[in-house]
């Protein structure tokens, strides 16, 4: 028995272990679904018709006039749309963290969902509202800046509870609480604020949907024309190179800005400062009233109105039950997968000791900010060939790895921010006790990460049900997803049709995940 | 006996319906040093966050140089009006400013002349010691020099009232002996009304006769 055991001790500084095995299985299959499509891709741009080296693709990026103009509107819709949601989500934060508000649970969810429901929907409703106004560059501004800003909101929240109570009151017992909000608690939230804006920066330049609506043309419009219709793999995707340079300078801003704490949400036990002077109350009631009604009721009820009756909403449904039931499926599916697949790679890179972990960092960011269209392209690339993987390719399947491909690296890093949190000490101290890796893992480490692991399963569920850039690229004929189907109907449908499959989508996005909140909470309650 | 400088009548703050700080009186004279001593959970943290006003006390009086600031279940005076340097357990040293930064917020925040502050700052620094790393952010410096700095941010406002919660409780005992020696001379020499937070018996008796033992909330001994 003890002789077992310590020949199973001697094998483990031999052969490779479990760990090993495990995390480098992972790793290959990580770098396999959402490497190599964009890998493959940048080297298709770098390759001239006639097979050999060629920077063509992008010397006609630096000198063609109309480059530059997508440039300008790109750069101008990522940096509007992140000012416009920063400018609404963060004052609403700092309230939810800060002011004595009741039914606070309530219009927190009410708040999120236009996060939760598909740009594209919004786009839509946007365009029921403001007419031809909506077709352009600033509308989709306003409304990539609705789409987002709860994600301002939830990081300005996150770090106004993570500050220390006690950094507050040792101001207090100097200065007035006015000061302290301002000298104090909004420097030291600051940087987190300014990585969500960063973030969201991001989200807004490599979104295809929205401006694809409002026939906004910047990169990620271009690329989907120049593959779509002109057949040009290499032209689409030095035009993606841009919003990756553009995405990758966000990331090192953000990283620098504030560093390991990007993604994690530890809540302080004391709150050292509530802003319950003054007008804040009443002025925190208005405000997130007011956003509450512009930005989710509004938009909602439009959808609704547009839809027509109950009937009509009905057998618009059923018409597209095919595409609802697979966009449920397909999304769960993909969500599940790229989850599975993050939590080895998050533990990987939460347990690395090197310095290379931030250059893993940005490579992570690097791949979720690839835009939809481009991993598209790349995996109809590395899929559509005459054997196994023309199989794959003529299968749903297609859409779970485009999912996997898309999401995996942001719930990745999501899941990194999760394991940091356990103490080494909880593995060591099992691994003390005689406990195999797998063991520990499945044990230990995976009971702690629960929190992190629905956060990043709900975050992959709702970029999935909402893709639109891949999916409408690698779905097999016959094969359609309600998001790609309503963007393929939009140009001859009768706007009730197109409303109805949009409240569709909020509903069957909303509900669960409602039901999911409530859950939470209730069994948070019980503990 | 003098008048007192602290005076806390029949003080008592309830958490979730236990009174962690039950009924406490404690009479502190001008330029006297006390030590309050117990385990945790004693209530002494509390007792001390309660004189400085950040807690609300659910019955009992607080009053300060003669001042009624807290009194029927209410805070009168704000912390900030109170006149009181507080050096935290964990000393709370905001990573945003330097060591300067930390003492100008606080003179800043009493509305203090500029060409004033500069000077209070250097002479703040000589005192506690802390003039070679002015410049720098906390997480620069060392277990021992933060402490020296979270002692000049609690002195630079020229407080009438000098709260210290288990200030040391991070540091080795070389460390500790040093700074405790340099604690006592300054106390001297400033005549300041001193409350200081220990478990350690040895630490209360180093630094003062007065020792106050507190125990479930209620002073034990010392009264």
């Amino acid at each position: 028995m003890k002789n077992a055991a310590v020949a199973r001790y001697q094998n483990h500084f031999q052969s490779p272990s479990p760990r090993a095995i495990a995390l480098f299985l992972a790793a290959v299959m990580f770098i396999a679904i959402c490497a190599l499509p964009a890998i493959s891709m940048f080297g298709v741009s770098l390759t001239g018709p006639d097979g050999g080296l060629s920077i063509d693709n992008y010397r006609r990026l630096l000198t063609e006039r109309r480059q530059h103009q997508l440039l300008l509107n790109s750069v101008l819709l990522g940096a509007g749309a992140s000012i416009f949601a920063t400018m609404i989500g963060a004052p609403l934060g700092l309230l939810l963290a800060r002011v004595h508000l009741r039914g606070k649970a309530w219009r927190r969810l009410a708040l999120v969902v236009p996060l939760i429901t598909p740009p594209y929907v919004l786009a839509l409703a946007w365009t029921w509202m403001a007419g031809s106004f909506a077709y352009s560059l600033t509308g989709a501004i306003v409304v990539l800046g609705v789409s987002f800003y709860p994600l301002a909101m939830l990081a300005a929240e996150a770090a106004a509870r993570r500050v220390d109570a006690g950094l507050e009151e040792a101001a207090l017992l100097v200065a007035a609480p006015r000061r302290v909000f301002a000298k104090i608690t909004l420097p030291l939230i600051a940087p987190a604020v300014a990585a969500a804006a960063l973030v969201i920066f991001a989200l807004a330049i490599s979104e295809f949907g929205v401006p694809g609506l409002l026939r906004v043309n910047v990169f990620t419009t271009e690329v989907f024309t120049a593959f779509a219709a002109l057949y040009d793999f290499g032209a689409a995707t030095a035009l993606s190179l841009p919003l990756l340079v553009a995405t990758m300078m966000a990331a090192i801003a953000a990283r620098l800005l504030i560093g390991e704490q990007m993604l994690t949400g530890r809540r302080g036990s004391r709150v050292g400062l509530s802003l319950n002077f003054g007008g804040w109350q009443a002025a925190s009631v208005a405000l997130s009233l007011a956003v509450i009604a512009l930005c989710v009721v509004l938009p909602v009820g439009v959808i609704a109105r547009e839809a027509g009756g109950i009937r009509l909403i009905a057998s618009s449904i059923k018409e597209s039950s095919d595409a609802i039931i697979n966009s449920f499926a397909l999304a769960g599916a993909g969500a599940t997968l790229a989850v599975a697949l993050a939590v080895f790679i998050g533990y990987w890179r939460a347990r690395m000791r090197t310095r290379w972990g931030a250059l893993v960092d940005l490579a992570l960011i690097a791949l979720f900010a690839v835009p939809g269209t481009v991993t598209g392209i790349g995996l109809i690339g590395l899929w559509n060939h005459a054997d196994w993987r023309g199989e794959i390719y003529a299968s749903p399947l297609i859409i779970v790895i485009a999912y996997v491909s898309r999401f995996a690296p942001v719930a990745a890093l999501l899941l990194a921010a999760s394991v940091r949190q356990i103490p080494v000490a909880f593995e060591e101290a099992a691994v003390i006790a005689g406990a195999s890796w797998l063991r520990t893992f499945g044990r230990i480490v995976l009971p702690q990460m629960f929190a992190g692991i629905s956060a990043a399963w709900v975050i992959s569920f709702i970029f999935a049900i909402g893709e639109i850039g891949a999916t409408a690229l690698v779905a097999p004929p016959g094969e359609s997803t309600l998001p790609v189907r309503v963007y393929t109907l939009v140009a001859n449908t009768p706007a009730s049709n197109l409303a109805a499959l949009a409240l569709a989508q909020v509903i069957i996005v909303f509900l669960p995940l409602a039901l999911l909140a409530l859950f939470v909470r209730r069994s948070e309650g019980a503990k | 006996m003098s008048e007192a400088f602290l005076r806390l009548v029949g003080l008592t703050k309830r958490f979730g319906g236990r009174a962690v700080v039950d009924r406490v009186s404690l009479e502190v004279t001008e330029g006297e040093v006390v030590a309050l001593l117990g385990p945790s959970g004693s209530g002494k943290t509390t007792t001390l966050r309660l004189t400085a006003g950040l807690e609300t006390p659910d019955a009992g009086e607080i009053s300060i140089g003669g001042e009624m600031v807290a009194a029927d279940g209410r805070n009168i005076v704000p912390p900030h009006l109170r006149g009181i340097g507080f050096v935290f357990q964990d000393l709370a040293l905001w990573p945003h400013l330097t060591v300067e930064g930390h003492l100008d917020f606080v003179l800043a925040s009493a509305r203090t002349p500029k060409r004033k502050r500069k000077a209070r700052i250097a002479e703040t620094l000589r005192i506690a010691r802390a003039e070679s790393f002015a410049r720098r952010y906390p997480a620069q410096l060392s277990g021992g020099e933060q402490q020296r700095v979270a002692l000049a941010r609690a002195l630079v406002g020229n407080p009438r009232l000098l709260l210290l919660d288990e200030p040391m409780a991070h540091l080795d005992a070389q460390l500790k002996t040093g700074l405790l020696e340099e604690l006592k001379s300054l106390q001297q020499r400033l005549n300041l009304t001193t409350v200081y937070i220990t478990h350690d018996r040895a630490e209360a008796e180093a630094l003062t006769p007065r020792i106050v033992m507190m125990e479930a909330g209620r002073i034990i001994s010392g009264q």
